[in-house]
């Protein structure tokens, strides 16, 4: 994660892939791609292709981890051997139980646990294709995927990355930004009450540049929010039909 | 003060108002309401409710649900019904001595019940078990249940009678079904959970059963 002076990655103000230094990357999302599960949720962001499978809450097993109080939220993330450049050995590595472990975190503090006493809400993030960003894309599939398996949840979660290349403070690192860049922060709020459930740095930032950096992650988060709410009204409307929201009964 | 519309789509999270009384989808903070799941919002006068549009079955009293038979232990049976939360029934509810269960009902059986008691972590107790011999069982999503029993059993009346069909609903999103138009009361009830929210919809099926049947 060193700074590598020889890789240029702003070129005339612009970075490698065209964009702007404020400029999140394009996103697609969807939801109910997964049959089997209660809930899932698919995401494009940049090259990044992730897949969420949301399962439960239903019966936790071993009997003794069981909380009579409220549910167990259990997040496993995994790359697959293909997503990235590398064959990755398959099974969790240090750097996949850590996101796993925030990203369980980041899910808790918004969803309703205390509803489903003794059970366990599965949430599996599988990164299919990775290009830098996955945990914050996996984050906010999996929000999504949450909300459609019908959890309640206090809102959504959104997440967005922010860093800095060549000394100048961006928006989204792609691969090539976060493999030569100087810092990446990755970020994700609950976006009506503005709080943070995850924030990591890995790098170096000034205050100014941490300043910066953070304000434009969190934007980009509220954009990522935006999305997440369209991509949910859109495929709630399949079911409503069209006009079932004229008048009342 | 209301922030929504009757019927508007809502997210988790959504402001609904204040001042406002709510149900079990919902939420408040601070004297502000707020949805907790994806789905439609009823509005009633003062109060809201969230209709969600999709989640798993959460056993509740006199329910009637219908389940297999996962393992049968000395005194009870223990019953899965498609919820996060396993069922129990008691030997007694079938007979009074000291017998060997699995005479009467064994792993895999189907078995129609009614939710006795459900406790705080909602683990529940079933009686009154019917077992079920043949027939078919289609899944449901178990919130659009109650649109394909209508008020007052209005629809779920209205499919009996045009099919000829014996339909047993379970709450629990498992719906059985035997004789008549077997194939057409399930195409009716797959049209009821796709557009379980649409306004008029007992009459666009009772459009739809009577074209299907006419045309036979």
């Amino acid at each position: 994660m060193s700074g590598d002076d020889d890789v240029i990655l702003i070129k005339d103000g612009k970075r490698l892939d065209g964009r702007g230094f404020e400029e999140v990357r394009n996103i697609k999302m969807e939801v109910s791609v997964l049959d089997r599960a209660q809930g899932s949720a698919y995401i494009e962001w940049g090259k990044n292709r992730i897949i969420v499978g949301v399962y439960g809450p239903r019966e936790l097993h071993p009997k003794f981890l069981q909380d009579p109080t409220k549910a167990m939220l259990r997040c496993v993330y995994n790359l697959a051997p293909f997503s990235v450049e590398e064959r990755k050995k398959p099974g969790p590595d240090r750097r996949s139980v850590e996101i796993s472990k925030v990203a369980a975190e980041a899910l808790s503090s918004v969803v309703m646990l205390e509803r489903f006493p003794n059970t366990v809400i599965d949430v599996f993030i599988e990164v299919l294709q990775a290009d830098a960003g996955t945990r914050c894309a996996g984050l906010t599939a999996a929000s999504l995927a949450l909300a459609d398996a019908g959890i309640p949840m206090k809102d959504l979660v959104a997440a967005c990355s922010a860093g800095k290349i060549q000394g100048q403070v961006v928006v989204d690192l792609m691969k090539e930004e976060d493999n030569f860049g100087q810092c990446d922060l990755p970020m994700a709020i609950v976006p009506r009450k503005k709080e943070v459930v995850l924030l990591q740095m890995d790098g170096k930032l000034t205050r100014e540049e941490f300043n910066s950096a953070y304000a434009l992650a969190f934007d980009g988060c509220m954009k990522v929010y935006e999305l997440q709410k369209n991509t949910l009204l859109a495929s709630m409307k399949k079911f409503v039909g069209e006009g079932g929201e004229e008048n009342g009964d | 003060m209301l922030n929504v519309k009757d019927r508007d789509l809502v997210l988790p999270g959504q402001n609904l108002g204040n001042e406002l009384f709510f149900d079990l989808n919902c939420y408040s903070e601070d004297g502000v309401v707020y949805s907790a799941v994806e789905g439609m919002v009823r509005v009633d006068g003062r109060k809201v409710k969230v209709v969600p549009s999709s989640g798993g079955y959460i056993p509740k009293e006199e329910d009637v649900v219908i389940g297999v038979v996962a393992e049968v232990l000395s005194g009870k049976w223990l019953i899965d019904i498609n919820s996060a939360y396993l069922c129990s029934m008691r030997g007694e509810e079938v007979t009074r001595e000291k017998k060997d269960l699995s005479q009467f009902y064994k792993a895999g059986d189907v078995i129609t019940a009614k939710v006795a008691r459900v406790n705080e972590v909602y683990s529940c107790e079933l009686i009154k078990p019917w077992k079920m011999e043949s027939g078919l069982i289609i899944d449901v999503n178990p919130k659009r249940i109650p649109r394909v029993v209508g008020k007052q059993k209005s629809m779920l009346n209205m499919l009996r009678e045009k099919t000829g069909s014996r339909i047993i609903v379970g709450q629990n999103g498992k719906i059985w079904l035997k004789d008549g138009k077997v194939d057409l009361a399930v195409k009716t009830i797959k049209r009821i959970e796709r557009y379980a929210q649409k306004q008029g919809l007992t009459d666009m099926i009772a459009e739809s059963l009577a074209r299907e049947t006419a045309s036979n």
